[in-house]
């Protein structure tokens, strides 16, 4: 029997297998991207668990190692907060496109630096190479609360200019 | 004993069994006697050995068509699996297609958060918070500067970028008790690390940070703009560039043209400040007695590569419109 039979099939199987893949993730990022779940519910989740594993509860074993995690990440998201000064207060992002090779989503993170108050929109783009992942940052924007006006806001414009491609630093 | 089994396998090869495969599978095969009286009916009566040489013939010829006939089998049972795969996995897919629709059409219908009606599970909200704050700190990431506590200290990450893509990332493993000291790091050993260290690792972590970071993406946007020049340039370019691992001294030789005649410019790019991806020297030479004529060119050029990023000041060069001097 000739060995493209079974090629016609194994490619078949290779690229359903990839297209499920990019499903199931865009499934994830739109069910993440469009959840929210307050500080709150997020301690009342960990209390349940943590009292069920009080209880003699078999079985939650993963669910502790996911709060372990949470715990150890948060740490380290707050270390750097406090060591560079930006306390992030929010960030969500929204996938536009998502294929085997790149991924685009846009970024929208909303702080305090010290004392100012900020918001900061990006689109990122992360494509897949031969060797690793190259990512880049398209359509910056950085906005600041309208009562810092003067100096701080031309230093930003005039950074957002400069930092278009083209220019040298 | 030998003699008797041969007699045996000729002849249930002459009665149309393959020896092998009927011990595989106890059953006959009855395609090979017809088989067996083509061959006669061909005239290929091997007269030499006459029918031993006839019989031992049929057995080998047996054998084979029982492999075949194995080997089909086998393809058969592949192709189906294979079928069977292909079946599963499509169905998968449009399970998954559809559930993205429907929630796709959840979002349209119901503008901000769809939450699932049914009350979300413990597990749900912590995952969904994991992956949040993995968001997060992967925006920090893209900051430039981001630290992961250890047990000892802090491992500080620097990402470098040029132009607004990323490159490499360098790490900096700090210990902070009981003194401030570099544990580990992976600064290429070209970049005068211990030197800024020296100088604010104890009295400003920050600032330490910051002089490396810039130190670092100086470097790699220096690296670029030279791996730039080369890749799209090469067949502009006489000889090969040279450069030095910190990438803040480059030497390469093109061609320009005047009054019809070729000149071969040998530019000298020094990058005196290393937080900088800009040279600060950009010396131009050729052929002596020649730099005369050419001076206006040879400034211009030199304009063009302290103030432009490297590759693309090349390009403009090369590029240039045809004035008086013709193309560079």
């Amino acid at each position: 029997m000739d060995k493209s039979v079974y090629q016609v099939y194994e490619d078949e199987i290779q690229s359903l297998e990839e297209e499920i893949k990019l499903l199931a993730e865009k499934y994830e990022d739109i069910q993440h991207e469009s959840s929210f779940f307050s500080d709150e519910e997020v301690q009342k989740s960990k209390e349940f668990f943590q009292r069920e594993f009080q209880g003699g509860h078999k079985g939650h074993g993963s669910q502790l190692y996911l709060i372990q995690e949470l715990e150890s990440l948060e740490r380290d998201l707050s270390f750097s907060m406090n060591f560079l000064g930006v306390q992030i207060t929010g960030h969500s992002k929204k996938t536009l496109e998502k294929t085997a090779i790149r991924t685009v989503a846009t970024h929208s993170v909303s702080g305090k630096c010290r004392f100012l108050s900020f918001c900061l929109e990006f689109q990122l783009t992360e494509t897949q190479n031969m060797y690793n992942v190259s990512a880049s940052i398209t359509d910056l924007s950085i906005a600041m609360e309208s009562g810092q006006q003067s100096e701080l806001s031309k230093l930003v414009s005039s950074y957002l200019k400069e930092n278009r491609p083209g220019y040298e630093k | 004993m030998e003699g008797e089994r041969n007699s045996d396998e000729k002849e249930s090869a002459l009665r149309g069994r393959s020896p092998t495969t009927a011990s595989q599978d106890g059953g006959e095969r009855m395609s090979e006697v017809p088989f067996a009286q083509r061959k006669v009916e061909e005239g290929k009566v091997y007269s030499g050995d006459g029918v031993l040489g006839y019989l031992e013939m049929m057995e080998a010829q047996a054998h084979e068509l029982g492999l075949k006939q194995e080997e089909k089998e086998q393809q058969e049972k592949k192709l189906n699996r294979l079928k069977a795969r292909v079946q599963e996995l499509r169905a998968r897919r449009d399970e998954l297609r559809a559930k993205v629709e429907l929630q796709e059409k959840r979002l349209l219908d119901k503008e901000g958060t769809v939450t699932d009606p049914a009350q979300p599970s413990a597990q749900t909200v912590l995952e969904w918070k994991l992956k949040g704050v993995r968001a997060t700190i992967q925006f920090f990431y893209l900051t430039g500067i981001s630290g992961k506590l250890t047990t000892q200290g802090v491992c500080f990450c620097i990402s470098t970028a040029y132009e607004g893509t990323y490159m490499d990332s360098y790490y900096v493993d700090i210990l902070t008790k009981p003194e401030v000291k570099i544990q580990l790091h992976s600064v290429p050993v070209f970049i005068p690390l211990e030197q800024i260290a020296k100088k604010y690792l104890q009295t400003d972590i920050r600032h330490f940070l910051s002089v490396l970071s810039d130190h670092l993406n100086a470097y790699v946007g220096r690296r670029h703009q030279a791996e730039q020049l080369e890749e799209q340039f090469s067949d502009r370019i006489e000889g090969t560039l040279q450069r030095n691992s910190l990438c803040n001294l480059l030497v390469f030789n093109y061609n320009v043209s005047k009054n019809s005649k070729t000149f071969l410019f040998n530019v000298r790019l020094l990058y005196g400040d290393l937080c900088h991806s800009l040279p600060t020297e950009a010396i131009i030479s050729c052929t002596s007695g020649t730099l005369p004529l050419l001076a206006e060119k040879a400034a211009a050029h030199s304009y063009a590569f302290r103030h432009m990023a490297l590759h693309k000041a090349f390009d403009s060069l090369i590029n240039a419109k045809e004035g008086q001097d013709q193309t560079p």
